[in-house]
């Protein structure tokens, strides 16, 4: 039974509209809702705090000079809506927002959103290589260890995963860089693409994607070259975690009544592991790894200085050092909209995995 | 048991697949002199640490920026190689300079053409020079009250109120770079505050320079293109220039790795190690770094006294600093730095004197003070940490009988109290505006570095008046006299304390020719060739 189609707690029949929304239906806008209020908060938050810290944009990003000069500081201020009551520049900034506009960039003096359009992509580009290499290997290794319980292979990764979650990622991107780039030379150097090499044309921002649909396959050779090294180091983090993760929840599925049943069916080990075992372990995997992605993003500040990649991190820092406001503000709202999406995508992914969920 | 073996081995497996689709990729291989998906010819990478707003020459003020401009637009005067002591002509073939020191006459060089074929106009001199001046840009200071006039199709005139001896030494600034006014109006530029042009001028360039933007992100990577209709006789070598955003310990790896073949934020330490036929060039740079000792009582009564200023100049071991910035790096002889025309002699360093610093120290009436330095904690300047150079202070003054409390923070939030003269010591540099010793009558009582250091007008009437003689006096020997006198009181008596000029070094592939250090642009990109 549709839990919408259950009596009222007030006994009265539920009305029309209640009844003809459907559980998806409702629980979207709840999310909808939910982002709005939070895009609302993470405005409010970072106007506030940006605010409160003692610096003056006008020092940040005026020469020495022309700090001097009253009528370029004023003309500075009144350019970036500066010379505005603060609670006047939020009001502002709302009004932008409603209407898709996030302000102009103090630093690049572009719209916010046309830099995001560029560096978001890069950053997603990376954090998406390195979820997926985290979600293969860690997934594999923590059901390779848990199948192997105290034996040599578990303990091997378990120390494995424990460095992995231990290394500093800036130290490893460091390490990684100088090992596989300069010493071993396997891996290329800095950037998105070999320099002198012409980006693909422009459709998803995502270079690996954008040069296959171009046919650029030398672009996309050197896209992938490019992305294997910095993913390894980000995702070497949620590698560790995920594995200790999975290991765990498989040998809790593992100790249940219905796989040795299973076993003592004479199930194939395959069908065992896939089927009775793995499925139910993916619900914490699931979570864990919604969490790490979100925890990839703030990793890939530290691992886009050191190979150069030019994505949201490295925006982020050099506008949040500058207190470029309404560059904050926009990569807070990106971040802010990809956890957003990230938990809608575990929401739905429980659903499919669970058959539990998706009644309750 | 085979396939536990196989298990096993899955993690060094897939890390090899990975590495060897690398490899595959082309890591392998040194992409710095061919460009495989962007056409044939040769490619220069260049690796800088970002300090870029704009490629818009009204805007630009950022040494990144000032690099892009000089590769995109041409002055009408220009430096030859680092040499700041003398401006040559480039879009102008002639110049010359009133008695008086107020009006600059400048002769058009006839044949220059922009990127387009079309010829650099007196109009084109007259609208560019005006914009930067009107639109209230950073750079705008740099043309305040000079009028700019065309008196016929090949001549200029700038003519300022007061003699304006600096001005030949400020026309090479790339900030202004000559546009093309028709494009650049085409796209919104207009000789006020109302310009819109900044985008079009980030996008594409519209100058006569050897080379034109075709790309640009202020927060990676800027590609030039070569100019093939540029006039001058100096054709640009490369097809094209790539300057990317690398923070300096991965610059030292490209540019070894042949990854890059310039390399130009390397600190001192990074040069251990740099061999296989690289090139490195060590140049003193023209920033300064410096000591400010707040002169307003109602900030410190400590460091108000001319006397406490004195032991601290006499109290700091100017060679261990030296160490610390590395070599190539010079101890600062005074605030204007050895290359320019005014710099006082290498000789007449000060030197240390712990005793005479405790005397000093006695004589100003604080017994055992302690006093807060504050300084930006995350900036670097060519490559040295202020952070180290503070702690050595601290050491410093201890054996003086003065406690220094480090007060490091970020940039944006120092630079608050700095400016507002609320800093009782106070640790920055002064990199010159335009190369010429006017740039640092900044540093005198009720200007903007003097006023910094609690150091009001009418504090030094004597030195006040020598720096407005100075700002007026036409002629070298006497200008360079007049800068020398003035620096000589400051460091006896000022609130200043110059430290170091720390080493530019920028290395170079082997196979790179023409390189000059140039304290302006930094690198004239069309100097680069190849052997």
């Amino acid at each position: 039974m549709s839990p919408t189609s259950a009596p009222s707690k007030t006994g009265k029949a539920p009305s029309r509209a209640s009844r003809k929304r459907s559980p998806l239906a409702r629980f979207l806008v709840r999310r909808v809702v939910t982002a709005l209020l939070l895009a609302l908060g993470i405005t409010l938050v970072t106007f506030v705090l940006t605010n409160l810290v003692p610096g003056d944009p006008v020092s940040a990003n005026l020469g020495q000079r022309a700090l001097g000069d009253p009528a370029i500081v004023a003309q500075w201020r009144a350019d970036h809506g500066l010379d505005k009551p603060l609670p006047q520049q939020y009001l502002l900034y709302l009004g932008g927002l409603v209407h898709g506009d996030l302000g102009e960039s103090q630093q690049s003096h572009r719209p916010v959103s046309e830099d995001l359009a560029d560096f978001v992509p890069a950053t997603l580009e990376l954090a998406g290589a390195a979820i997926l290499v985290s979600l293969v290997l860690g997934v594999a290794f923590g059901v390779f260890a848990a199948l192997r319980r105290d034996r040599l292979p578990d303990h091997v990764l378990r120390v494995l995963s424990l460095v992995g979650i231990s290394v500093p990622t800036f130290w490893l991107a460091l390490v990684a860089f100088y090992i596989f780039f300069y010493r071993l030379q396997v891996t290329p150097g800095s950037g998105r693409i070999d320099p002198g090499m012409t980006a693909p044309p422009h459709v998803t921002g995502l270079y690996t994607i954008d040069s296959a649909l171009a046919g650029q396959w030398d672009v996309f050779s050197s896209a992938i070259g490019h992305l294997i090294a910095p993913a390894l180091v980000l995702a070497l983090y949620t590698i560790g975690l995920l594995t200790r993760f999975t290991r765990s929840a498989v040998l809790e599925v593992l100790g249940q009544d219905y796989v040795r049943a299973a076993r003592a069916k004479g199930l194939p080990g395959r069908v065992i592991l896939f089927r009775y075992v793995v499925r139910p372990a993916l619900v914490p995997i699931i979570t864990v790894a919604g969490l790490a992605f979100g925890s990839l993003l703030s990793g890939t500040v530290l691992v886009e200085a050191v190979f150069a990649w030019p994505g949201v991190g490295q925006y982020a820092y050099k506008s949040a050092t500058t207190l470029d406001l309404p560059a904050v503000m926009g990569v807070g709202l990106v971040v802010g909209g990809v956890y957003l999406i990230i938990n809608l995508v575990v929401d739905v992914l429980y659903g499919v995995i669970d058959p539990r969920v998706r009644v309750s | 048991m085979a396939t536990r073996s196989r298990q096993a081995a899955l993690l060094p497996v897939v890390l090899t697949g990975f590495l060897a689709l690398a490899a595959c990729s082309g890591g392998g291989s040194s992409s710095s002199q061919s460009s495989p998906g962007g056409g044939a010819g040769k490619t220069l990478v260049i690796d800088t640490s970002f300090n870029l707003k704009t490629a818009d020459p009204g805007r630009t003020y950022e040494p990144t920026g000032l690099i892009v401009g000089k590769a995109a637009y041409d002055t009408l005067l220009t430096f030859n190689g680092g040499d700041l002591t003398k401006p040559v002509p480039d879009l102008a073939e002639s110049y010359d300079m009133s008695s008086d020191g107020t009006k600059l006459t400048l002769k058009l060089r006839q044949g220059a053409t922009f990127a387009d074929g079309s010829p650099v106009t007196a109009d084109d001199v007259v609208f560019s020079l005006t914009r930067v001046r009107d639109m209230k840009g950073t750079p705008s200071f740099l043309l305040d009250g000079v009028e700019i006039a065309k008196t016929d199709e090949t001549t200029i005139t700038l003519t300022s109120k007061t003699p304006n001896p600096a001005l030949p030494f400020i026309l090479p600034n790339p900030a202004l770079g000559i546009l093309n006014s028709k494009v650049a109006k085409e796209h919104g530029a207009t000789t006020d505050t109302a310009d819109k042009a900044e985008q079009y001028l980030n996008s594409a360039s519209a100058g006569s320079g050897p080379y034109t933007i075709e790309s640009l992100n202020v927060s990676s990577e800027v590609v030039l293109k070569r100019n093939a209709k540029y006039w001058g006789a100096r054709k640009p070598v490369y097809d094209k220039v790539v300057i990317r955003n690398v923070q300096a310990a991965t610059q030292k790896l490209n540019v070894q790795r042949g990854d890059s073949q310039v390399a130009l934020d390397l600190s001192g330490d990074q040069l251990a190690g740099i061999s296989g036929g690289l090139q490195v060039t060590k140049t003193a740079s023209a920033n300064v770094v410096f000591l400010l000792a707040n002169q307003d009582p109602s900030v410190s009564k400590v460091t108000s006294s001319p006397k406490f200023a004195e032991a601290v100049r006499k109290g700091l071991d100017y060679p261990g600093l030296l160490e610390l910035a590395g070599e190539g790096s010079v101890q600062a002889p005074g605030v204007i730095p050895s290359m320019l025309l005014g710099a006082l002699p290498a000789d007449q360093v000060v030197k240390r004197d712990v005793e005479g610093a405790k005397a000093a120290l006695k004589e100003s009436g604080a017994a055992n003070p302690t006093v807060k330095l504050e300084y930006p904690s995350e900036l670097t300047v060519n490559g040295l940490s202020l952070q180290p150079v503070a702690e050595r202070i601290q050491a410093n003054l201890k054996e003086v009988g003065i406690t220094v409390e480090l007060a490091p923070s970020p940039v944006t939030t120092a630079l608050d109290n700095y400016r507002n003269g609320k800093e009782q010591l106070g640790l920055w540099y002064w990199g010159p505006d335009y190369p010429d010793p006017s740039d640092y009558l900044a540093f005198l009582p009720g200007k903007l570095v003097g006023l910094r250091a609690g150091w009001k007008a009418g504090a030094d009437k004597e030195l006040e008046a020598a720096g407005e003689k100075a700002a007026t006096t036409v002629g070298d020997d006497a200008r360079k006299q007049a800068y020398v006198d003035i620096q000589t009181k400051l460091n006896a008596s000022g609130p200043f304390i110059p430290l170091i000029q720390p080493s530019q070094n920028i290395v170079t592939a082997a196979s790179v020719t023409g390189l000059t250090y140039n304290p302006v642009w930094t690198v004239d990109v069309a100097d680069l060739g190849t052997k």
